[in-house]
């Protein structure tokens, strides 16, 4: 077994770790850089609990080799909170809206919503929907959830 | 009908005083201040911020890596085990077998009949055979596959209507016949001979898996003083205490259980941490070090509890109005391998007894036989699933309900009218419904804000093609608040101190249903501070008093009037407190926002603090303890007869779908769900209970089952069981009613599993209405769709 | 280690010894070669990484192709259409030369997973996998796509219709060779096509079954000049079915035909009884269906007027 340097950024700073032949991007996280809020639900990129974003883009971290962000830019749940410890509108919203219930899948939600909003501003309930249809809650039948992402859409335009 | 009784069965009425049962209630709506706000949660920062630690993101010092051993045959017997290789393979620390257990080897929420290590047979597909504990997960992993386990295959049985005969094979010593329970009221021969209409049915339902998105974790740390700590995701940490400490050959108070906060429970964390926590103790005890075990989401689906299957055989009749005369009906319900949550706790605990009183359904009917089986299988077992075997049997008797409306033809809402529970009804158990009866006020709330007069006319084909056709749907419901067992009490410390700053101790866990936030709402009520002034202690069988389990949509109620009994005492302290600093009788003291004051001069006021200061200061006791148990049940083990559950929860649901006659696919577009929850404590918290759990209904109507084939599963992953997305739930709309329970805080009683029970047989209600298809055996996906529109001759003609 | 050891007990961990990033197509080959069959391709990974977690095989290193540079364009060459062996399903999906000249496609991809793996799973990848199932090889099958194959001895280019041998093997051997591009004709104003898909939910959802036509018809818009259908998972491999195309071959575009060709089908497919997908008789059912509603929609797109 051969380790492989990795460097990127992780949340605006950028890090270094050595990496085993697959490992997966949310055990590096998880272990590596104590970030637990990626979840870890079914290893297969089905509950999208894992979900994190790479360059802006949301992905399964349970189905990526740690080596494919290599030089790219990641970004976990911890990393929407700002230094000064203000939240993102999505995270507001969500505490609004009563969209988190148990909190599994609540990471993998915001950050699928955050690149969804990135793309389109102002998306209607159907593109929301589909946004989102990569992370399964069994909780709130997603209605708050779809409304905590139309709040923070608006919130953010006005 | 007298006035009393229009009176309560106004929407919105709050309760009386009733001295004898609960003498602290006293309250009118607009005296409560936090209780009845949709205040955001409490844990709610952490959480979307990804901080709050879940069983999985701990990692304790040094800790070893527990690895179960699991059976591949259903039913066999242990002829040897070599643990040899595995013990030789460097990095493994413990491989432990039956011999190993100090203790009782059996585990189990009500009978401990499951092994924690198999000695002589296995009876499922996945049942521990032995235990690993290693220093890394792979090295635990490749130790379990060099364990040699001699099996001889026994015959197995997977149906419970087989398990019965005499000549099947025997799963357990004491037979297969788990339980055998009856409800007997009035004489049906007699009611079906007055009958016009008398229609005879069978539904079948599967097994179902929660999908809590948290798979199951839990560690055990041996302690120096020879004590043992386990934590993990556990709705019941006292019945996980309860089975670890005879297995480890310990007294109770030497076991110590801790809840994290759960990634979702849904009834499944009841069960499985009983399990994991008695195997990882175990492996803790004889290594001396840490030891977690984390499952992988296929190993939950394999290892864990289910929804109990059943068959269920309805026979019904009516007079020509709609009038019910007489219900029969036969469960066959399968507990699989082990009794879990399925036999019965005298009087009424248990989900099988909860199953057969709800058979019959929230209707009077004077003459109903419920006959109820419940059998062994070599199948993974039954356990708690929201709503604890009423999902299965409201399946059943919505439908058949629908069915005979149509044969009477007159409408399904109709029927319903005619013969809903109201106040004063007597259900089939013979239990007079002396109070909180909401069930007709949410059928007429649900079909105004539906509209359901307007939509059931608009149904039958939408397209041009004539492939797709509207349907409308009702499903009715009740739910207990309790679980009807002779010890259903919780307990509840309130400790104020001089800052005003207050701990509230409760064994009630919290899975992601709002406990945590409507907990505190209640004993900030109580004391007239704001709910950022309690802090809620999280569960620990060492700090808290005994709570009993989070189950049977209990906690709001049983441990909310334990919270005011406990905040009451402290407040007799406080209230002399500031009579002497306001000068002022005790009668005229008052509390809100953070203010004590003069009922009479509101000037005359002080802070709270001040006065828990002053109590401080002058040795008052601050320190509150609540203790409350529900009336208690009875059930006739030989009619049936008697008061199982204290209190009910009602709900009318409604849907609209459109079908794809072609292909049997589902569309749902419109959903309205209406229920009488007694007093909402915190509504916005209520409306995400309703929406998660029709929701989670949806998936029971439409897609979800575990398959299974020669008592293998067949879908262990999230890819082949299938939960509803995003795009496949509606926008549901929750209609709150408030008919006061005089026995619960405020009003308030149960609602955590209400909601998903009477969505399956609405969509199914609505599914029929569309095609003309009806579908018997869940889940309806398109193909028992299209076979059922076939059977039917092919969809209706208009 | 035994398939019904595997099935119950679980690990999240993928040994493996070398996991290589090429720079260059000549570097991937390369490596593969080194390890002489003991190396896999990776492309997006939610394939590979799933069957390893499954242990479904084995491999000593991973080769990830997703450094190499002009893997992910999709380009327009007079009417052919080239997708790079990198080329996501969500790229295909947003990518506007596709919505316009070949929308089956297009579609289908978006029925694939879900967002996030759609912005990572590759359309080459979900080709290599060769299930009977994957999203994108119906309509690809359909708009009679090839694919480019390179390996040591240089590039050979298949019709995808021979691809396919059995389930979860094809002509491309992942241990030594790299599909480095699909192409295929773009659909001209005399075609239409169409993907359709049936499923338990609407994402995420297993495939019950997915047909894809492209349809060519006359310049009055009477007559079907050709019709490519294919289907799947109603056999091992997704197939087109050629002796379909040549009944329907000449017909006159009317519901008459479809239906005919429709009941066809379905007689001629063989899917298994499945526990989780459905019965055979309810797949051909659906076939039947999903031919019918597919021929429909593509021949109206290429201008019939049916009746």
């Amino acid at each position: 077994m051969s380790n492989i340097e990795l460097s990127f950024t992780l949340n605006g700073k950028k890090v270094e770790a050595a990496v085993a032949p697959v490992k997966m991007l949310v055990d590096l996280l998880r272990e590596t850089f104590n970030l637990t809020g990626t979840k870890v639900g079914c290893r297969e990129g089905e509950c999208g609990a894992c979900t994190v974003l790479m360059d802006g883009e949301a992905y399964n971290s349970c189905l990526m080799p740690a080596h494919k962000v290599q030089g790219r830019e990641v970004t976990t749940i911890e990393g929407l909170q700002q230094a000064d410890g203000s939240l993102d509108p999505l995270q507001e919203a969500f505490m609004e809206a009563g969209a988190v219930q148990c909190g599994f899948c609540t990471p993998g939600m915001i950050l699928n919503a955050k690149a969804l909003l990135s793309k389109n501003p102002s998306p209607d309930e159907e593109e929301i929907r589909m946004a989102l249809s990569g992370v399964l809650c069994r909780c709130t039948g997603y209605r708050k959830i779809v409304q905590a992402v139309k709040n923070a859409a608006s919130e953010s335009r006005s | 009908m007298s006035e009393k009784t229009d009176d309560r069965k106004k929407v919105k009425v709050l309760t009386k005083e009733r001295t004898d049962l609960l003498p602290f209630v006293r309250f009118k709506e607009t005296e409560l201040a936090v209780a009845g706000q949709s205040l955001t949660r409490t844990d709610d920062p952490l959480k979307v911020t990804g901080k709050l630690k879940f069983g999985a993101d701990y990692s304790p010092e040094n800790f070893l890596h527990g690895k179960i051993l699991r059976s591949p045959h259903p039913h066999a017997l242990i002829r040897s085990i070599n643990t040899t290789k595995a013990e030789q393979l460097e990095g493994v620390v413990a491989v432990l077998t039956a011999r190993d257990v100090p203790g009782r080897n059996g585990f189990g929420a009500i009978i401990p009949d499951q092994p924690v290590i198999c000695d002589d047979k296995v009876r499922f597909v996945g049942d521990g055979v032995a235990l690993v504990a290693a220093e890394t997960e792979r090295i635990a992993n490749e130790a379990l596959a060099l364990i040699e386990v001699d099996y001889e295959p026994l015959p197995a049985v997977f149906d419970p209507r087989d398990a019965m005969k005499e000549d099947a094979p025997k799963i357990h010593e004491r037979g297969n016949l788990l339980s055998y329970d009856k409800l007997r009221k009035g004489r049906v021969e007699e009611g079906f001979e007055q009958a016009d209409v008398i229609i005879e049915r069978t539904y079948q339902v599967p097994f179902l898996e929660h999908v809590y998105l948290e798979p199951d974790v839990v560690m055990a740390y041996p302690r120096s003083d020879g004590t043992v700590l386990v934590e993990g995701p556990m709705q019941a940490p006292f019945t996980v205490r309860r089975n670890v400490a005879p297995v480890l050959g310990l007294p109770i108070s030497k076991v110590r259980c801790r809840q994290i906060h759960m990634g979702g429970g849904f009834g499944g964390k009841e069960d499985s941490p009983i399990d994991l926590g008695c195997r990882a103790a175990l492996l803790a005890q004889h290594t001396g070090r840490p030891v977690r075990i984390v499952l992988e989401r296929e190993e939950v689906t394999i290892q864990t509890a289910k929804r109990h299957p059943m068959i269920m055989e309805i026979k019904i009749g009516a007079l020509k109005d709609g009038t019910l005369v007489s219900f029969q009906g036969v469960i066959y319900d399968e507990q699989g391998a082990y009794a879990s949550l399925g036999p019965k706790i005298p009087p009424a605990g248990g989900s099988h007894v909860h199953s057969m009183v709800m058979m019959p359904g929230p209707y009077v009917i004077p003459n109903v036989k419920v006959d109820a089986y419940l059998c062994f299988t070599n199948h993974p077992y039954g356990g708690a699933m929201r709503g604890f075997g009423a999902p299965q049997v409201h399946f059943a008797h919505e439908q058949i309900i629908d069915e005979l409306a149509e044969e009477l033809g007159i409408s399904p809402l109709e029927i319903r009218r005619k013969n809903a529970f109201e106040l004063g009804s007597e259900t089939a158990t013979g239990q007079v419904l002396d109070q909180s009866v909401g069930l007709r006020e949410t059928l007429e709330a649900c079909a105004q804000t539906f509209e359901w007069d307007r939509r059931s006319r608009e149904t039958g084909y939408i397209d041009r093609d004539r492939t797709r056709r509207r349907g409308v749907g009702i499903g009715m419901g009740w739910y207990r608040t309790s679980i009807g067992t002779g010890g259903d009490a919780c307990g509840a410390n309130v400790y104020v101190h001089e800052d005003g700053s207050v701990l509230l101790y409760t064994g009630i866990t919290e899975m992601g249903q709002g406990a945590f936030t409507v907990l505190p709402q209640i004993c900030a009520e109580e004391l007239g501070i704001l709910v950022e002034d309690v802090r809620l202690v999280q569960p620990d069988t060492d700090l808290v008093p005994e709570s009993g389990p989070t189950v049977g949509s209990r906690s709001t109620t049983l441990m909310g009037n334990a919270i005011i009994i406990a905040a009451r005492q402290v407040k007799q302290s406080l209230v002399e407190a500031a009579s002497e600093m306001l000068d002022i009788p005790p009668e005229r003291v008052q509390f809100r926002d953070r203010k004590v004051f003069d009922a009479d001069n509101q000037s005359n006021s002080l802070e709270f603090k001040q006065v828990a200061a002053r109590c401080m200061a002058t040795g008052k006791r601050l320190i509150g303890q609540g203790w409350w148990a529900p009336p208690a049940s009875s059930l006739d083990p030989e009619t049936g007869q008697g008061v199982p559950y204290f209190v009910y929860t009602y709900s009318t649901h409604m849907a609209q779908v459109v079908v794809d006659v072609e292909t049997g696919e589902v569309d749902i577009e419109h959903y309205v769900a209406a229920f009488d929850v007694g007093k909402a404590i915190n509504p916005r918290a209520l409306e995400g209970q309703i929406e998660g759990g029709v929701a989670m209904g949806l998936g029971y109507a439409l897609m979800e089952e575990v398959v299974l084939k020669e008592g293998v599963i067949q879908n262990t992953n999230l890819q082949d069981y299938s939960i509803p997305t995003a795009l496949d739930v509606p926008d549901i709309r929750p209609v709150i009613l408030e008919v006061a329970n005089e026995l619960g805080p405020y009003g308030a009683k149960g609602i955590g599993e209400m909601p998903n029970i009477p969505a399956t047989p609405a969509i199914l209600n609505a599914i029929a209405n569309a095609c003309g298809g009806r579908v018997r055996s869940l889940p309806a996906d398109p193909e028992k769709i299209f076979w059922a529109i076939r059977e039917a001759g092919g969809p209706p003609e208009r | 280690m035994s398939h019904v050891f595997k099935d119950l007990h679980w690990s999240r961990d993928i040994s493996l010894k070398e996991y290589l990033v090429p720079e260059t197509l000549a570097q991937a080959l390369q490596m593969l070669s080194d390890y002489d069959g003991r190396a896999r391709l990776i492309a997006g990974g939610t394939d590979v990484i799933v069957d390893l977690r499954r242990r479904n095989y084995e491999v000593e290193a991973l080769v990830d192709i997703s450094r190499i540079p002009g893997m992910d364009g999709i380009d327009l060459e007079g009417d052919r259409i080239i997708l790079g062996g990198m080329v996501t399903h969500a790229q295909t999906a947003a990518s506007r030369l596709i919505r316009d000249k070949a929308e089956l496609l297009a579609s289908a991809c978006l029925n694939v997973g879900s967002p996030q793996i759609r912005s990572i799973a590759t359309l080459g990848g979900n080709l290599v996998s060769g299930q009977p199932a994957a999203d994108g090889s119906i309509p690809l099958l359909a708009l009679s796509a090839r694919v480019a194959i390179i390996s040591g001895k240089g590039e050979r280019v298949v019709p995808l219709k021979d691809f396919f041998l059995d389930l979860g093997k094809t002509v491309v051997d992942p241990t030594r060779e790299i599909l480095s591009r699909i192409e295929f004709d773009s659909l001209g104003p005399n075609q239409g096509g169409c993907t359709l898909r049936l499923s338990k939910r609407k994402a995420l959802g297993l495939p019950i079954v997915i047909c894809a036509v492209v349809v060519t018809v006359d310049a009055a818009k009477q007559v079907i000049d050709e019709a490519a259908i294919a289907l799947g998972p109603v056999a091992p491999i997704p197939y087109r079915d050629q002796g379909l195309e040549s009944v329907i071959q000449g017909k006159p575009a009317t519901m008459k035909t479809l239906h005919q060709v429709a009941e066809k089908a379905s007689a001629q497919c063989t899917p298994r009884d499945s526990l989780l997908r459905g019965s055979c008789d309810y797949r051909r059912e659906m076939v039947k269906v999903l031919v019918r509603r597919c021929l429909k929609t593509a021949l109206e797109q290429a201008g019939c007027t049916l009746n």
